[in-house]
């Protein structure tokens, strides 16, 4: 009863006309700066916090807000589109999305990536409502073992990412693990492979390797075969998913929902190992896992899904404990700051306003979204007919300008050429960068929760089976580990008796 | 003996420019530093958005704005413990048209790294040091210390055995922490994070024991109790936290933790320039809309001129060296 008075006084705040006014510019920009590659919630936010010293400061969170979230719904069109990650999470929706669009499909995929979206939206803001401060108190118990073991169970799923050459991946993955070890080590502060360049003392920034592998890599490697160009663009069939692709879609939904929830709750996690993880959770349950990456609408439903559960859910640790998940969520911390509301538990009691108004607006936001999203996807699809000799320099521009933005160092888009030339090499080579960008994301972060883990305990690595948390993890990838390789097993013992 | 004479000069153009502030303001002129500034100044702040750094540059910034007649635009490049920004702007033209924001991980870069791209000591002049705010000593309440001396006393018996978290090998809170352990002469495990939020999460979670943070950051925590102050890291206690006892009167005799935010021009800018903005500086640091502000992220005004702010930078430096040394952190091989 009291929740429900809570969200009524919530949505009295969100529904005032001011507020409905900045949501809306809220997500209005989310949704472009997430279309346009590069331009990440980040960058946007960091350069719209000055603006929020004269605005309320519920009016500038719900704002904020809306950039975050909205960004995660239009981060899916490049990458359906034109196979350009327009967000860091919407890197894997490029897999099956692209492939839906080459088959004529642009419409039902962006659509799809639009409602799992919505669906997401809708929950999480429920979740943050009823459950938030027992979830923050829960995200409390990951200590460093547990985040590690954590990051060891998705590292060993992602073996099902592979399609084709298994070698090649693992090189992938590897490789990833690399570029993720470049930068000041945190534990002794020696930095390592920055060969004198203080740009690198951060580490790389994945917009750069995305946007160089994706975006640079693509452009020259189409401009490389127009022929091949030419035939997908003919054929944009249906704008809408058919009731087929609904039925597929709503058990991926459903589950990319609850993982992004989970990811997103927990501090340093995020939309991206969310989306990934769910695409490999989907790959492993479908009935014909070789239907993925060749266009499968639930590789798109779930990890849509899942990304913005994660960022919906991310405001759990920030609004409850004033701990800020992610870059992005420190920002937000600051525009509180900015007006001398210092974030933490106490924002809940003495801030009602500000808590539920930004929850209701949540939903309020998200509404929008899909009603502004969905009749789009006709606007989007027709992109596809636009020449390329307009499209490419505009996405090289658009891109250029992203990463440049996120730091104002003009190093990192040179590095983002340099990777460009690399994405070429590696699909001429026939490696997916794909399982290199899930190696370069979780590899730091099992790196410095091991070290830590061990630190702590003294070298023991016991300390990963005596905490129940981490043991559970470690007991579900060892059980991950013998579902994946029974099939081999019974089936070279199949070939014996056969 | 030539450096004592210009220094001597720049301390009777400042009490000129003194009087002549106090005489006319606010409208404050200085002959040579008529025409300045005729475009925007851009204030470079080597950090990224969100932070202290901005909250206590961007009212400065707007303040100067409006004192000066011209825009006085915030550029926030963050990367690198803010050596990339500090980098631009040194490199900058010293015409007083660049600044550069800066803070206690300054007088770091010196005793940390080799190659630094520009010298601390000598590739800026200092304008002034706006503010400072003490750092705090906190412990998660499950460990049974109710003051400094009986966390002491806690290190002494298990040796090795606690764990403070921090933000990384190198920072000023990490070294402020190696003072700590130096001073007290005790031994505790410190755990490196990548950033506040994350450390603070480990210690609010209970698996570590105690954190040197900025007051701002463990406030909410300390009010909440989830947190118990042991001490502040001022010479004086802290305004928004009267009731906990400095660090040095705790029981460690001169220690020190705080962090700083100061304004620097590159080398070679003008002397009248230095002595304008830091007039207008000083004017605005003495309004109370500033002190207010300042105050409600637990920082206070301290206002320190070119002269003595380029000592402090000085003796600063020398200092951090020392126990760099005594802690032996290399961040380069």
């Amino acid at each position: 009863m009291e929740l429900f008075n809570n969200l009524i006084f919530g949505f009295s705040v969100a529904f005032s006309l001011q507020n409905l006014l900045y949501c809306f510019i809220g997500v209005l920009v989310g949704t472009l700066i997430g279309v346009l590659p590069g331009i990440g919630p980040m960058a946007t936010i960091a350069m719209l916090l000055p603006i929020t010293y004269n605005i309320p400061p519920v009016a500038a969170l719900i704002m904020l807000a809306g950039i975050y979230y909205g960004a995660q719904y239009g981060g899916s069109t490049t990458s359906i589109l034109v196979n350009l990650p327009g967000e860091t999470a919407s890197v894997i929706t490029c897999i099956d999305g692209y492939q839906m669009a080459r088959q004529g499909r642009a419409g039902p995929a962006l659509a799809i990536a639009a409602i799992g979206s919505f669906f997401a939206g809708t929950v999480c803001t429920m979740i943050i409502a009823m459950f938030g401060p027992p979830l923050a108190e829960m995200a409390l118990k990951f200590g460093s073992p547990e985040y590690f073991s954590l990051m060891v169970m998705a590292l060993v799923t992602a073996a099902v990412l592979a399609h084709g050459d298994m070698l090649k991946s693992l090189a992938m993955v590897v490789l990833g693990l690399l570029l993720g070890i470049v930068g000041s080590d945190v534990d002794s502060g020696i930095k390592r492979f920055c060969f004198n360049f203080f740009e690198l003392t951060d580490g790389i920034g994945f917009v750069i390797i995305a946007i160089g592998v994706f975006a640079v890599g693509e452009i020259i490697s189409n401009l490389s075969d127009p022929e091949e160009r030419q035939v997908f663009t003919s054929k944009v069939g249906s704008l809408y998913p058919t009731l087929q692709d609904m039925k597929q879609s709503i058990a991926p939904i459903i589950r990319g929902t609850a993982i992004g929830a989970f990811f997103g709750t927990l501090p340093g996690t995020g939309p991206a190992i969310s989306s990934f993880s769910s695409y490999m959770v989907e790959k492993k349950a479908a009935r014909d896992p070789s239907r993925f990456g060749r266009g499968a609408i639930e590789g798109v439903a779930g990890p849509e899904s899942a990304n913005n559960a994660a960022a919906q859910c991310a405001f759990i640790p920030t609004l409850t404990l004033g701990i800020p998940g992610s870059g992005t969520m420190a920002l937000m911390l600051g525009a509180l700051m900015i007006h001398g509301i210092t974030p933490g538990p106490m924002v809940m009691v003495q801030q009602p306003d500000l808590f539920w108004g930004l929850i209701a607006s949540m939903w309020i936001g998200n509404l929008m979204l899909v009603v502004l999203n969905l009749p789009m996807v006709g606007v989007w699809v027709s992109v596809l007919k636009l020449p390329y000799r307009m499209l490419f320099p505009a996405i090289m521009v658009f891109s250029a300008i992203g990463i440049y933005s996120t730091n104002n160092v003009s190093f990192d888009v040179y590095l983002a050429a340099i990777f460009g030339v690399l994405g070429i090499a590696w699909r001429v080579l026939g490696c997916s960068p794909i399982p290199m960008l899930l190696g370069f994301v979780l590899g730091p972060i099992m790196e410095e929760n091991l070290r830590r883990a061990l630190q702590v305990s003294e070298g023991d690595p016991s300390v990963f089976l005596t905490r129940p948390i981490s043991l559970a993890f470690i007991i579900a990838t060892v059980l991950i580990l013998v579902v994946m390789v029974m099939p081999a097993v019974r089936k070279r013992r199949d070939d014996i008796v056969g | 003996m030539k450096s004592m004479t210009s220094r001597k000069l720049r301390t009777l153009i400042t009490l000129t420019a003194l009087l002549a502030a106090l005489a006319v303001f606010p409208v404050s002129i200085f002959a040579a530093a008529d025409d300045y500034p005729n475009k925007p100044v851009r204030l470079i702040i080597p950090w990224p958005p969100g932070g202290s750094n901005d909250f206590v540059g961007r009212p400065i910034a707007a303040k100067l704005s409006e004192q000066l007649g011209k825009q006085v635009v915030v550029d926030n490049r963050g990367g690198a413990g803010g050596i990339i920004g500090t980098e631009a702007g040194a490199k900058a033209d010293p015409d007083g048209y660049t600044l550069t924001m800066t803070g206690a991980a300054y007088t770091l870069y010196a005793p940390l790294h080799d190659n630094l791209p520009f010298d601390p000591l000598k590739s800026f002049t200092p304008i002034a040091r706006l503010g400072s705010g003490p750092n705090v000593l906190v412990v998660h309440p499950s460990l049974p210390v109710k003051s400094v001396k009986e966390l002491i006393a806690q290190a002494k018996q298990k040796p090795g055995q606690l764990i403070f978290v921090s933000v990384g090998a190198g920072a000023s809170l990490h070294m402020g922490t190696e003072l700590f352990k130096i001073m007290a002469d005790i031994d505790f495990k410190i755990v490196q994070f990548k950033g506040g939020g994350p450390a603070m999460t480990d210690l609010l979670g209970g698996h570590s024991q105690a954190f040197i943070c900025s007051l701002i950051a463990a406030l909410p925590h300390i009010k909440s109790g989830k947190l118990r102050a042991l001490g502040t890291g001022g010479k004086m206690r802290s305004a928004v936290l009267p009731d906990v006892p400095t660090i040095e009167e705790a029981g460690v005799p001169g220690y020190e933790t705080s962090n700083w935010w100061g304004i620097l021009a590159p080398a070679g800018t003008p002397a009248p320039i230095v002595t304008k903005l830091n007039n207008e500086i000083k004017a605005i640091l003495a309004t109370d809309d500033v002190k207010k502000g300042f105050l409600k992220y637990g920082i206070e005004v301290d206002h320190l001129g070119p002269a003595e702010f380029g000592e402090f930078i000085e003796k600063e430096t020398a200092n951090w060296t020392r126990v760099v040394k005594k802690a032996n952190i290399r961040l380069e091989k």
